[in-house]
């Protein structure tokens, strides 16, 4: 595994979770090996264990079994990775995670905060570097008129624009993004995941993000993975994606819809 | 009034709305009338009264200016008492706050913690300085702990809401980049409460100068020895200096702090 693990900046085998009080695994075996700089899409129903496959990438999931590295660095199922690992493991999330009344430039800066000693980020200072690279993620994602405003003044779409570049300014090799549009309309969604995928592969990171929706997810990722029911159904190129495949993954589709709304109409 | 919500108009449901409406009623006129005729008002006597309020009203003008330099130091010294008090309040709400908050703490911390901050409310400041001044004797300090002491109850019970008011998901966010403890505090925790404990803290503050105004009729230092030593004293037109110098006081506090809090939010 250690020879693979290396060579696959996410590399998974055989991981299960239950999540307390559940019946049914949130993931089961699931094994997965992503490629340097390769955008891979999580798709599938919703609860199949997407998000929760995404957490424990992070580090944030406890009490999994199985193997995981990031990195080629093992997770451990008992505590976080230490500052710098999870400073190298850039997280972009649903409800973008921004500090409302901070500005812009300092919500993006933030991601900077896994890389700068702690004193000097207390009191405000920065350096250089850590200042360009923010500056860089805010030029990637097109913010820059943006900088100053207050992050709560922004619409959805910019503000998943600035949690795209505060992940962005961690410089880090792996982004992980959970439904990272699935709180925008069809047509932002479209350009906020394709601007997502183009920043990583300027900048050479490996990509994995969930989506509920799969024709979306197959014309931005290189290579889709399903999960349903906590296990990995399907894992190919996106254009191996067929109705058929699809029918096997979500169920009827009618029912699979049916099934989808419930289950947001219980989150929301 | 006829309470009928839409759905429920059996003659049953309306007989039973028309009581939840006539029974608190009743109950209320009850206790008014109860306090009325045991407490022998006689509005006779404010009529009686009548030239003698007049009189009263005159001995008062014109206000005695002659006094403002003993106003002025009066005044000083109760803004001394609020400012050091509402010190107090702070420090001991930065302590108490946190172990009062459902979020940080286990509920056999948080709920003791909890009541402990009521009672500390429930005792009124004015008893609470008597206490201290016996406790400690004459003078600003008593005033200043009893103010101390009421003011947190209040103050640690908005700061802990404070601190169960900050959203978990961009802390979450900040430990995902690699922040520390005290990054997180720093950069997530601190931006979401601080306009809170400001104006918390402020109002706090206004509340402490209003309630501190009467410490000194139980010698616990500031203006209020001044207003009971002119009135026990039939010193009217002096009363009336400290009255307005005390209410020209607050609405400038007042001002500042609304132009503070505008600041803040």
């Amino acid at each position: 595994m250690n020879a693979q693990s290396s060579r696959f900046p996410v590399f998974l085998t055989g991981v299960s979770h239950t999540y307390r009080g559940e019946a049914v695994p949130s993931l089961s075996g699931a094994d997965l090996a992503v490629e340097r700089g390769e955008v891979a899409a999580l798709i599938g129903p919703s609860g199949a264990g997407k998000s929760t496959l995404l957490s424990l990438l992070d580090g944030r999931l406890r009490g999994w079994a199985g193997a995981a590295a990031v990195l080629g660095q093992s997770l451990d199922p008992l505590q976080a990775p230490d500052r710098a690992h999870r400073a190298d493991i850039g997280f972009v999330f649903q409800d973008f995670a921004l500090v409302d009344r901070a500005t812009v430039w300092q919500n993006v800066l933030n991601g900077r905060l896994g890389r700068v000693g702690v004193l000097a980020s207390l009191l405000g200072r920065f350096s250089e570097a850590d200042r360009a690279a923010a500056e860089a993620a805010i030029r990637d994602t097109h913010i820059a008129d943006l900088r100053d405003k207050r992050a709560d003044r922004l619409s959805g779409g910019q503000r998943q624009r600035v949690a795209i570049a505060r992940c962005l300014a961690q410089e880090p090799e792996v982004i992980l993004a959970d439904e990272p549009v699935s709180n925008l309309d069809p047509v932002r969604a479209e350009g906020t995941l394709r601007l997502l995928a183009e920043t990583a592969r300027k900048r050479n990171a490996t990509l994995l993000f969930t989506s509920h929706q799969p024709e979306l997810a197959s014309l931005v990722a290189d290579r889709l993975v399903a999960l349903k029911n906590g296990s990995i159904v399907f894992d190919g190129k996106s254009d191996q994606l067929t109705p058929a495949v699809l029918a096997n993954i979500y169920g009827s589709l009618p029912q699979a819809q049916g099934e989808r709304s419930q289950s947001l109409r219980l989150v929301s | 009034m006829s309470g009928k919500p839409a759905g429920q108009r059996g003659p049953e449901r309306e007989r039973k709305a028309a009581w939840t409406v006539a029974a608190p009623s009743l109950l209320i006129a009850a206790v008014v009338i109860w306090a009325g005729a045991t407490t022998e008002v006689d509005p006779g006597r404010l009529l009686e009264a009548g030239p003698r309020v007049w009189g009263f009203l005159e001995r008062m003008f014109p206000p005695d200016l002659t006094i403002l330099p003993e106003v002025a130091r009066g005044l000083g010294e109760t803004l001394r008492i609020t400012v050091l008090g509402t010190l107090g309040c702070v420090i001991g709400s930065a302590v108490l706050g946190p172990l009062a908050a459902g979020n940080l703490t286990a509920p056999y911390v948080h709920r003791p913690v909890r009541s402990l901050l009521a009672l500390m409310r429930a005792i009124p400041l004015i008893l609470v300085a008597m206490l201290m001044v016996g406790a400690i004797g004459l003078g600003p300090l008593p005033g200043i702990l009893a103010i101390s002491f009421h003011g947190t109850g209040m103050l640690a019970k908005f700061y802990a809401e404070a601190i169960e008011d900050v959203d978990p998901l961009p802390v979450a966010a900040l430990e995902s980049a690699g922040a520390s403890f005290l990054q997180k505090l720093r950069f997530a925790v601190w931006p979401q409460m601080a306009p809170v404990i400001w104006r918390d803290t402020i109002f706090r503050f206004e509340l402490n100068l209003r309630e501190s105004l009467i410490l000194g009729v139980v010698g616990a230092g500031g203006i209020g020895l001044l207003i009971q030593t002119y009135v026990r004293s039939f010193q009217y037109e002096k009363a009336a200096t400290v009255t307005i110098a005390i209410a020209a006081a607050i609405l400038l506090i007042e001002l500042g702090n609304a132009a503070v809090r505008r600041r803040v939010s």
